[in-house]
């Protein structure tokens, strides 16, 4: 044990960090995977009637009660979920007849598509904001992005989409419809990495990059205005209080010039944000199953809303594991980041 | 509020007035909604369906003919119902496991509150939209799924308070004087842990009116033809590429002042308890 600790010690830090947050993972997956077993458990009925339809015939019914082992302990049928969902088996989607996982795969890169731009756009526009009106305090960036902030928290985002697209696609005509990820007489890019707007820009597909960045533009703003208050908020708050410290004080009495100031006083602003960056996935998940049904944007989000409205418990399972299994991944890695970003924390 | 600046408190107050004009006004829509609203929030009409904003129909009608001013009228009454009783249930099971699981130190509290963790680790939204649509699509099974989405968030507060009330003085001073774990903890400890959590408690039922709307609005909610924002946000979706713009903007508006009222009123509770926080003003 000594030995252990001794060796640990020994290993480089950035190692460190990780190897011991990935620790944490493994029984948090297997909590996820009690929360999304359970979760079927609720369904009021008989599990089989439910996950085979009404029409299933009472021979279907009972090799599926043998195939999903109702007939064992509950432990046993939750060891075996366990091992169905290690060896890739999410079931059978009800509504479109493939493995969950299948469908999964397919719709995954269209949300995170739009979630990563999302985010890109979210983390540019709140710093920036949350710079500009620290800066010049007082000043007009400041007031507006008091008032947004406040206003931020309180808008609907399914709402938002439907307003932006009755301004600026019914009304003034300069967004492209609001149908999918890629104008309809246009091919998709070749899939390499499954994003419309970099398989395309690889491929030197220019007229489906122009389309795909154009109909990201609806859905990324519609995220990003009722998401960027947050962040903004939360940045005023940590940079400001950096940036009237006194190691800032001392570099401006040295005469740095302000690009320098500013820059050093977001560096060491940076661990609190990073933190409710990782939230902010957690939260662009959730929106984009809204804002995915409004674009009819063909990704997890839509999927996740189709298996509610069909009943689909073995589709809707499957989302929530995927789901729950990604935010973890991020929490993982921006609890490394944060590590890396602070090196006053003991590993 | 003595330590902000004259300016500060000025904006504060104005703030605050603002948000409880709002309360004032959605109870007035809750107790007075059949004397306000000047048709059944529930009646179709169809021969005068999709009718634009007029005198007649303040707000326009809906697709099946409903006057959409009634409806978003009597839709406070519901969305406020399961918000507060969501909230309420949060808050009557997630304060005393907070007290408990913070005045006792064992192996049980821990795992209590590992459990909690990963509760909030999945996102809200999506859990609650499977919870609901397992459960059942009923009003009631709304509010218990935001009930339980909610509790960690209270026990989290209230535990952190407990922790630090724990070690102080006065509480010696009670266990000496004969008092039992349960009287310190509810008549010694809780007063004293409680203000964070009466801020938490209006800005959590912003957040359930807004869970409520967007878990209606997809379908794993409140059903037609029952008056609620986020369902008439959804029946007025489609027409909005047409330009029928009224079906969904007046429910949406309707939300917004919601939430924002009790975002309001809970800075205005923050100011005042923490002064040191800071506010929207």
């Amino acid at each position: 044990m000594k030995s252990f600790f001794s060796m640990w010690r020994r290993l480089p830090r950035p190692l460190r960090i990780i190897l011991s947050r990935v620790g944490i993972l493994v029984p948090q997956m297997f909590g996820v995977m009690l929360v999304t077993f359970i979760l079927i458990r609720l369904l009021p009925g008989d599990p089989t009637l439910l996950l085979l339809g009404n029409m299933a015939t009472p021979e279907a019914i009972q090799s599926l009660r043998e195939r999903l082992g109702l007939n064992d302990s509950i432990w046993v049928q939750f060891l075996h979920y366990v091992g169905n969902v290690v060896h890739g088996d999410l079931g059978t989607s009800i509504f479109t007849s493939n493995p969950v996982l299948t469908d999964l795969q397919e719709r995954a890169p269209a949300t995170l598509e739009l979630i990563v731009w999302a985010m890109l756009v979210t983390i540019l526009i709140g710093v920036a904001v949350a710079v500009a009106a620290t800066v010049r305090r007082g000043g007009i960036i400041d007031h507006a992005s008091r008032i947004y902030g406040l206003a931020a928290g309180a808008i609907p985002d399914f709402w938002v989409a439907l307003l932006l697209i009755f301004f600026l696609f019914s009304l003034a005509g300069i967004a492209p419809a609001p149908f999918g990820r890629i104008d309809a007489l246009l091919t998709p890019p070749q899939r390499i990495t499954g994003f419309y707007t970099v398989d395309s820009l690889l491929t030197g597909n220019w007229e489906a990059l122009g389309s795909a960045a154009a109909r990201l533009a609806l859905p990324v703003l519609t995220l990003t205005i009722v998401n960027a208050g947050a962040l903004m908020k939360l940045t005023r708050t940590v940079f400001g209080d950096v940036y009237r410290s006194d190691f800032i004080r001392h570099a401006r009495a040295c005469g740095l010039p302000e690009r320098v100031i500013v820059r050093s006083a977001l560096r060491n602003s940076l661990p609190p944000i990073i933190t409710l960056v990782g939230f902010l996935f957690g939260f662009l998940l959730g929106a984009a199953v809204l804002v995915e049904t409004i674009f009819a944007w063909g990704g997890l989000g839509q999927y996740a809303v189709q298996a509610v409205t069909n009943s689909d418990y073995p589709a809707l399972q499957g989302f929530v594991l995927v789901a729950a299994a990604f935010i973890l991944l991020v929490y993982m890695v921006v609890d490394i980041l944060y590590e890396f970003a602070d090196p006053r924390i003991k590993v | 509020m003595t330590r902000l600046p004259a300016s500060m408190r000025r904006h504060l107050g104005a703030a605050a007035a603002i948000g409880l004009l709002l309360l004032v006004l959605q109870i007035v829509a809750i107790v007075f909604a059949p004397a306000i609203a000047p048709y059944s929030p529930v009646d179709a009409d169809p021969l005068n369906s999709l009718q634009p904003p007029s005198t007649a129909h303040w707000f326009g009608t809906d697709v099946s003919g409903m006057d959409i001013f009634s409806r978003v009228v009597f839709a406070t009454r519901i969305n406020l119902l399961i918000s507060i009783v969501a909230v309420a249930g949060a808050f009557a099971i997630g304060v005393p496991i907070g007290l408990v699981i913070g005045f006792y130190k064992n192996p049980l509290s821990s795992l209590v509150m590992r459990a909690f963790d990963f509760i909030q680790s999945f996102p809200v939204f999506v859990l609650g939209m499977a919870l609901v649509s397992v459960l059942g699509q009923e009003v009631w099974n709304v509010a218990i799924v935001l009930a339980v989405l909610f509790i960690p968030m209270f026990a989290r507060l209230i535990r952190a308070e407990v922790l630090s009330l724990r070690e102080r003085p006065f509480i010696s001073a009670a266990r000496c004087s004969g008092a039992t774990d349960l009287s310190i903890m509810f008549r010694h400890i809780l007063p004293n842990a409680l203000t964070p959590v009466i801020v938490q408690v209006s800005i959590s039922i912003g957040m359930a009116i807004l869970l409520t709307a967007g878990l209606s609005f997809i379908g794993a909610g409140v059903r037609m033809p029952t008056p609620e924002w986020g369902l008439m946000v959804s029946t007025g979706a489609q027409l909005m590429i047409l330009g029928v713009w009224w079906v969904a903007l007046f429910p949406g508006l309707a939300i917004v002042f919601s939430v924002l009222c009790f975002a309001l009123l809970g800075d205005y509770a923050r100011a005042v308890t923490d002064p040191s926080a800071e506010t929207i003003s």
